[in-house]
């Protein structure tokens, strides 16, 4: 059943075939052929930079490489990332006598850092999680905050609950409200041999407050 | 004939007539689901948080995303804890398998669903590492990868003996006695299990759409490979002349096929990232890898990084390096020599981008594509040295385990 082993290899395409059998290989070869030649076009026009053919034929490549043939080898390209980006998050506990209190900003990605550091094997929980997140929301929001759709609202969840996740649903036994989350963008300083000038301030993006619904609540079942 | 159609037809006859570079795509083969296999060990303490319903990517999330981006994942299909464990023990116990090479063809279906329903399930975790196991699980399953260096190639070898001993016995007899009734009840369990998943009605388990390509469905993909499947069972026992040849050369064609798909990729990788590189400033001015050097979230070795990073000259020769390696590989297949110099090249500088830039999985997938372009004589060097190895650590195994079959035709311009 699942043997693959080889055939005797005497016997190839086309020696001592009936014809029935010649015209199954030539078909074959015919179909694979043209399969594979489809395939590659539309990758390399996929992983291209957008040209004439691509702009072209968008929706067929579209439709053709989504969803499982994906690929971006942008690697550290056209530039390598040159900022530190450190997602922050604080929330609002709402105390025992009613008063809300602000917990101080907590530095997600800061914990990112310290467990990468000296680790021969980050996990992508630690690599991934927060820095993507933030990528996500950051690519489906306008300069306004507003989302995009689909994608927009599920990458604010996506973010909620990641910080919720981090922060815990309550903090010394006090339930969390709200929680806010902002980035603060670093520029890494030119290499000393460089002219330029070493980069401005951190930029801060803020976000406004999100309150808390259960929905946001990461393992809910488990807590 | 004339001449161009004389080497046409020769063209022809060699890729159907036998699977080229058999050491290369079990190569990858045994790395990617050793790759893949470690990242599911390794995660196994996250998995909850990575892939499970109640993680930050909760099931309800996924399942909206993937209703609109129509990718393939298994888990999707329930959001019961005991679904979420069973899938992720299918993808460790098919990786393992698929390395060792037990019912390879099965069990790189199986490694394709796991990877898959993993990765789709939670696509934003992932990073260049998930997606060349992406594509490489998916071409996987066309290659025969199973003919060298698998648990499957040693049972092919028993056969074959046990049937030369039989020579003289009853005519026809080994290939009627071949029942394989392994094969026969994996291949039986696969098909319940496919049946149950399509009665059970999961919308993404369609004929014609949101399949891996246009117009075909995951059940007809499946289905499909499960009929293939049993065809092959049925012509080797009952039919093992004429229509067992042109199954081969079917075989054949699709292994080529998806050979050659893998080597244009991996030139695909190579070529866009130089030709992106190539439009950056940094990489121009030869600070480019000063910058990743200095990102908290790329240096797990501070120390290492500053002293790289501190060096201008090193920084130059480094970044200019990779962009001439980068561009220059799919050229460097024309010359045999130039090629291994630069795939040499390319695996340490991965190797260095694993410590370094601490992406250990990334770099791993990495250099296992990159092996598809191994000169066939190194590997079969390989072989021989691990065998033997093997045979002075397991000395009881020496008697039943022969020799390597050889006889690989690959052609030595590009894989050998």
């Amino acid at each position: 059943m699942e043997t693959d082993d080889e055939h005797d290899e005497r016997a190839g395409s086309g020696d001592g075939l009936s014809l029935p059998a010649r015209i199954a290989v030539a078909l074959g070869v015919a179909v694979v052929t043209v399969a594979a030649a489809v395939h590659l076009t539309m990758v390399f026009l996929h992983v291209a930079p957008p040209n004439v053919v691509s702009k072209q034929h968008a929706a067929a490549i579209g439709d053709y490489i989504y969803p499982e043939f994906e690929q971006n080898w942008k690697l550290f390209a056209p530039n390598p990332l040159q900022q530190n980006i450190a997602v922050q998050a604080r929330a609002e506990l709402r105390g025992r006598d009613g008063r809300s209190t602000l917990t101080p900003w907590i530095d997600l990605s800061a914990q990112d850092g310290a467990e990468i550091h000296h680790n021969l094997f980050p996990s992508h929980t630690q690599q991934n999680e927060v820095r993507r997140a933030w990528d996500f929301y950051v690519s489906t929001h306008d300069a306004r905050e507003q989302p995009n759709g689909l994608r927009g609202n599920l990458s604010e969840q996506y973010v909620r609950r990641i910080v919720l996740l981090r922060l815990g649903a309550e903090r010394d036994g006090r339930p969390v409200e709200r929680v806010q989350v902002r980035s603060v963008t670093r520029a890494v300083a030119p290499p000393p041999w460089s002219d330029e000038k070493p980069g401005t301030k951190p930029a801060y993006r803020v976000l406004s407050w999100w309150p808390v619904t259960t929905a946001d609540v990461p393992e809910a079942k488990n807590r | 004939m004339s001449a161009p159609l004389a080497s046409l037809a020769r063209g022809i006859d060699r890729v159907t007539r036998s699977p080229l570079g058999r050491y290369q795509t079990a190569v990858i083969r045994i790395g990617i689901s050793f790759a893949w296999l470690c990242f599911l060990l390794r995660e196994w303490p996250n998995r909850h948080e990575m892939y499970g319903p109640d993680g930050p990517w909760s099931w309800d999330m996924a399942r909206r995303l993937t209703a609109d981006n129509h990718a393939f994942t298994a888990l999707v299909w329930s959001d019961s804890a005991l679904w979420f464990e069973t899938v992720y023990a299918v993808a460790l116990v098919s990786s393992a398998l698929l390395m060792l090479g037990w019912r390879t063809r099965t069990m790189s279906v199986l490694f394709m669903i796991g990877v898959l329903s993993l990765q789709n399930r939670s696509v934003f975790l992932g990073d260049g590492g998930d997606n060349v196991i992406h594509l490489l699980a998916l071409y996987t399953v066309l290659t025969r990868c199973g003919l060298v260096w698998s648990l499957d190639a040693r049972r092919a070898r028993l056969r074959q003996r046990t049937a030369a001993a039989d020579e003289h016995g009853v005519e026809g007899r080994s290939g009627r006695d071949d029942l394989d009734a392994t094969g026969v009840l994996l291949w039986a369990a696969c098909g319940l299990a496919l049946a149950v998943t399509q009665v059970l009605g999961h919308d993404r388990m369609s004929w014609t759409a949101d399949g891996p390509l246009p117009g075909l469905g995951w059940a007809s993909a499946l289905w499909g490979l499960w009929f293939v499947q049993g065809l092959w069972w049925c012509v080797r026992r009952y039919a093992p002349g004429e229509p067992r040849t042109v199954l081969d050369a079917f075989a054949n064609l699709a292994h080529n096929a998806s050979l050659l798909v893998i080597m244009v990729e991996v030139c695909l990788i190579y070529a866009t990232a130089g030709w992106y590189k190539i439009q950056g400033s940094r990489w121009q001015d030869g600070t480019a890898l000063y910058y990743p050097l200095h990102l908290d979230y790329f240096s797990p070795w501070p120390e290492l990084s500053h002293v790289l990073a501190g060096n201008s000259v090193i920084v130059l020769l480094l970044s200019y390096g990779t962009v001439a390696v980068q561009v220059a590989f799919p050229f460097t297949l024309l010359n045999r020599r130039a090629k291994n110099v630069l795939l040499a090249v390319m695996m340490c500088e991965h190797l260095g981008i694993a410590v370094t830039l601490g992406l250990p999985f990334f770099s791993l997938a990495m250099i296992v594509a990159d092996a598809v372009f191994l000169p066939t004589s190194f590997l079969r060097r390989v072989g021989a040295v691990t065998g033997r190895a093997r045979d002075r650590l397991l000395p009881a195994r020496t008697a039943t385990v022969p020799a390597q079959r050889e006889g690989d035709a690959a052609p030595r311009s590009l894989v050998g």
